[in-house]
């Protein structure tokens, strides 16, 4: 077929700096995989290779028709596949589409610097997906080999190649940090009023939903993904049992399965002021996609957040982006009138009872009327009638959870629990309701704070009890303690490493292996917390507070930047002293030559303008017969050293010049 | 011949620092509408790397030697084609660079200039009017570290040289011959010994023409014996009435040419200018020097 021709145009790029180019490519794309269509990338990775392929000798660059051909079947494929080509998924795969084929059709300096700042449009995508300090790593590298690539290809076919400029490029980089420092610290921080705006976060998301279900908990129960990293400022931090960071309250409840429940009407709520100890936390949320805003047990009101009747903050907009906020618990306060809405809705019990239920909260009612000896009661039955909890309890028929749970398998998580315990608490008349959130977590000791995982994920039970408030129950600290006491970790670590105890020597060694693995991962982690506070958190507040500390808090923005570009101007001006090195160099050789030609031209034989070396020298040779060798010598070095390979010295060709006498004029020759 | 010690090196945007600018305004709107601080840090950097790659692009041909061989002379309307001579500082090397003459002519690429290895290139351009020129003027440019910016200096090499005009006119010789001896007529003579050939001149005998040459050659040559070489041939402006400066220059150049080809003995002679009767490559030089800087047009 006509345009499967291959056209004129052969490949105008080196092969060296083109593979750099197609690795750094390459590697721009693979963290987008998720949000591009599995074809796009094998065929960006096929127009890679193919692109290699027309760059040996004698293979030609594909023809203007079956590259237009290309690009509507790409485009088209993608609008097909998502059917849009509007959209997320649909534009990074356009996007990486686009790429190959410019890649494929690249040919000759321009392309090949459409094809660096691509990269860098490529890299910058990749920090949409996530912004820790791994990702910006490996983005740095990204960078630096396109650097290096761009260096390669302007240093041409000079000997080197790419070490020296990887080297180079390196020096960029260090030589670039001053004034990207400089920038980044006073250019000025624009916030709001950006109309784009991802529809939704690219990060990877995932964990807590607004629904507590059987399986909701042990599902993300492995996934070690962290959910928030939190410092405390005034080091009062509390011991890590009592860590139950608080993220949202369920008040409606059936079998197994709570929801969010009724809104409540503002008017009838006002939050009373709350007393006791308080601990500050500052948190650092990744993103999850969802409104809750987590915190110790119970936190006050913030800035920015609303504040949730069962005593939750809640973020006005979903997080999508990292979020960092600041918040102080008061785990001592207790609120001493229940609104009675909000008390109807802690009593509100589900359609669908079953007679062994009830049967149950009777015999502990017929025992006790007084809440606070019902709760008690309800533990111990969690206590005494082996239940067990597990990670993988099996799944609970929804129509007849409860009842099976209670009284038949008695196998749960967390949220099993939960559930149960604060339905029951119900059915004995008790308000009570579920509360999501984390529990504990990791204490990096290295930073000095909490590190919480989706791992750490739990749901408890609060019961209203009269002159008490709202109480705090964890059914699962009377089925597991050991649980509590520590994370869901080295919980299932302790648990199964008792089934092997056999193997004793072994384990020992790899318990120590695993210890240093466990410091070095806390280290690493230390490391991104720091790059999460100071770098990435380093929004408009945090700028304005650093120019604050400078005392630089009441100077406009034109001065401040004015002051910047002087600095640079400095740092441009140090380091182009400090690349200067050493002055123009004479062309020695050139002026040793020319005092050569002079020196004969005053002897009455000048040099003719169209007259090589080597037919001057014969000339000359001839005039001053007696000189022929000095002459010959001196032409011989000097086209040795300009035509040359560069064999013969300069100093010996110096020597021979000044070896030159003066010549006498000679009239009659 | 060194390059004049006052010249500058400017950096200069180009097509693709716009570029950088638009990818970097885009890291920018990235990292303030999706509050993304590590888009911003990789904004600064990239800022920064521009700004740096700038000094390095002007560091990059600062102290790079240039100088400029002799030049062989053309006939106007071929190219002149300049050897250059780059040198580095010592200590340095200079990458990627480009050298041309003047703007927009074409340009030869070399890929490194390092120390104690002077690297030699060509440029060619086409030639200006007919002249004496005494001055060229050299661009350098290069890319060099990451293309972002264009590093272009401009060096006036003070290195003579001749465009010749161009050999143009079908005019027949100037029948001027004079001889010195007694003439003869192209007869041979006993005893002569064949001296090649010269140029066949209208009006005379055929019987001596090498047709053997004329298969070759468009001009006539007719052979000739010694004793018959002392003839001079006065290429005269003033036997060419009526036309302008610049036919009569093209010519008198053409008959030089002629001549020369034809191993005659021939005399230039221009008002106010005679190059005397001579033969072989050094007059032919004489002559066309004197032609071309004969009222010359060019500026310099």
């Amino acid at each position: 077929m006509d345009i499967f021709r291959h056209s004129r145009y052969s490949s105008n790029v080196a092969t060296a700096p083109l593979v750099g180019m197609i690795i750094a490519l390459a590697a721009a794309v693979i963290p987008m995989g998720e949000k591009v269509a599995g074809w796009v990338i094998c065929g960006f990775f096929a127009a890679c290779i193919a692109r290699l392929i027309f760059n040996r000798p004698g293979a030609r660059l594909p023809s203007l028709p079956l590259k237009l051909l290309l690009f509507a079947g790409s485009v088209g494929g993608v609008a097909f596949n998502y059917g849009s080509a509007v959209g997320i998924e649909p534009g990074f795969s356009i996007l990486v589409a686009l790429v190959g084929l410019k890649l494929i059709e690249a040919n000759g300096p321009r392309d090949f610097h459409v094809l660096g700042l691509l990269a860098f449009f490529l890299a910058l995508c990749d920090l949409f997906f996530s912004q820790d300090l791994l990702r910006w790593l490996y983005v740095a590298i990204i960078v630096l080999l396109v650097l290096a690539t761009l260096v390669r290809f302007h240093r041409g076919t000079s000997p080197g190649s790419y070490s020296r400029s990887t080297w180079l490029a390196m020096r960029l980089l260090l030589q670039a940090l001053p004034i990207a420092v400089l920038l980044f610290l006073f250019f000025p921080r624009v916030y709001g009023g950006f109309r784009f705006q991802f529809s939704q976060s690219l990060m990877n998301i995932g964990g807590m939903s607004d629904r507590l279900s059987p399986g909701s908990m042990s599902s993300i129960a492995l996934n070690s993904d962290v959910v928030f990293r939190a410092d405390f400022p005034d080091g009062n931090i509390p011991p890590m049992s009592s860590m139950y960071w608080r993220g949202g309250v369920l008040w409606r409840g059936d079998e197994l399965t709570w929801v969010l429940g009724p809104f409540f009407s503002r008017t009838e709520y006002q939050p009373a002021p709350m007393s006791g100890p308080k601990i500050r936390q500052r948190i650092s949320l990744q993103p999850h996609g969802g409104r809750w805003l987590f915190a110790l047990d119970r936190p006050m009101e913030m800035h920015g957040a609303s504040y949730l009747p069962g005593g939750v903050l809640q973020s006005k907009r979903a997080i999508l982006s990292r979020y960092r906020y600041e918040v102080t618990s008061l785990p001592e306060d207790r609120q001493t009138k229940l609104p009675s809405d909000q008390m109807r809705a802690a009593l509100d019990l589900p359609a669908h009872l079953s007679p062994r239920v009830k049967a149950l909260v009777a015999s502990w009612k017929a025992e006790s009327k007084n809440p606070a000896k019902i709760v008690e009661a309800a533990l111990r039955y969690f206590r005494h009638e082996r239940f067990t909890y597990t990670l993988q309890p099996g799944s609970y028929s929804d129509a007849n959870a409860l009842d099976e749970f209670l009284f038949e398998r008695r196998q749960g998580f967390c949220e099993h629990y939960a559930a149960a315990f604060a339905t029951l608490m119900r059915v004995a008349g008790v308000p009570s309701r579920v509360v999501i959130g984390y529990h504990a977590g990791e204490y990096n000791s290295l930073g000095k704070y909490v590190i919480v995982r989706q791992s750490d994920a739990h749901a408890w039970c609060e019961v209203w009890l009269q002159n008490v408030g709202w109480q705090r129950i964890d059914p699962t600290d009377v089925i597991a303690p050991d649980r509590i006491s520590s994370n869901l970790e080295s919980y299932l670590e302790s648990h199964t490493s008792q089934s092997d105890a056999t193997s004793g020597e072994r384990s020992l060694a790899a318990t120590g292996w695993r210890e240093i693995q466990h410091d070095l991962q806390l280290a690493w982690d230390s490391l991104n917390y720091q790059w999460d506070l100071h770098i990435l958190n380093f929004d408009e507040d945090a700028q304005m507070n650093f120019l604050m500390l400078l005392g630089l808090g009441s100077v406009s923005w034109a001065s401040i930047l004015i002051w910047v570009l002087i600095a640079t101007a400095l740092f441009v001006g140090g380091l182009s002293f400090f690349l200067r090195r050493s002055r123009s160099t004479v062309d020695k050789v050139g002026r040793g030559y020319a005092g050569f030609c002079h020196a004969l031209a005053r002897a009455g034989l000048p040099r003719e303008p169209w007259e090589g070396a080597q037919h001057f020298a014969a000339r000359a040779a001839a005039h001053f017969p007696e000189q022929a060798e000095l002459i010959g010598r001196i032409s011989q070095l000097y086209i040795e050293l300009r035509y040359g390979r560069g064999e013969a010295s300069a100093a010996h060709f110096l020597t021979a010049v000044r070896q030159l006498p003066r010549f006498s004029v000679k009239s009659g020759t | 011949m060194e390059s004049a010690p006052t010249d500058r090196v400017w950096v200069w945007p180009n097509g693709r620092t716009l570029g950088l600018a638009a990818v970097l305004v885009a890291m920018c709107y990235a990292g303030a509408s999706q509050s993304n601080g590590a888009a911003y840090l990789l904004c600064f950097i990239l800022t920064s790397l521009a700004i740096v790659s700038l000094v390095h692009a002007w560091a990059n041909l600062h102290g790079l030697g240039a100088s400029v061989e002799s030049i062989p002379p053309v006939f106007a309307g071929d190219d002149v084609s300049v050897p250059v001579v780059l040198t580095a500082r010592k200590g340095g090397s200079h990458f990627g660079v480009l050298v041309s003459v003047s703007d927009g002519a074409p340009s030869a690429h070399e890929g490194a200039v390092v120390p104690e290895s002077p690297s030699r290139l060509e440029v060619r351009f086409p030639s200006p009017a007919r002249g004496h020129y005494r001055v060229i003027p050299l661009r350098i440019t290069s890319d060099y570290p990451l293309g972002f910016f264009t590093a272009r200096r401009r060096i006036k090499v003070a290195h003579e040289f001749y465009v010749y005009p161009t050999p143009h006119g079908d005019l027949p010789f100037p029948l001027t011959v004079a001889p010195t001896r007694q003439p003869r007529d192209g007869v041979r003579h006993e005893g002569d010994d064949f001296g090649g050939t010269r140029l066949w001149r209208p009006g005379e005998s055929q019987r001596h023409i090498d047709w053997k040459a004329a298969a070759r050659n468009p001009v006539l040559l007719t052979k000739q014996w010694t004793g018959e070489t002392d003839e001079i041939l006065y290429l005269d402006w003033a036997t060419l009435p009526g036309l302008d400066t610049e036919t009569r220059i093209s010519q008198l150049a053409r008959w030089v040419v002629t001549a020369e080809r034809g191993f005659e003995t021939y005399e230039l002679r221009l008002p106010g200018k005679i190059v005397r009767a001579s033969r072989g490559e050094s007059h032919f030089h004489a002559c066309l020097r004197a032609l071309a800087s004969f009222e010359s047009p060019a500026a310099n």
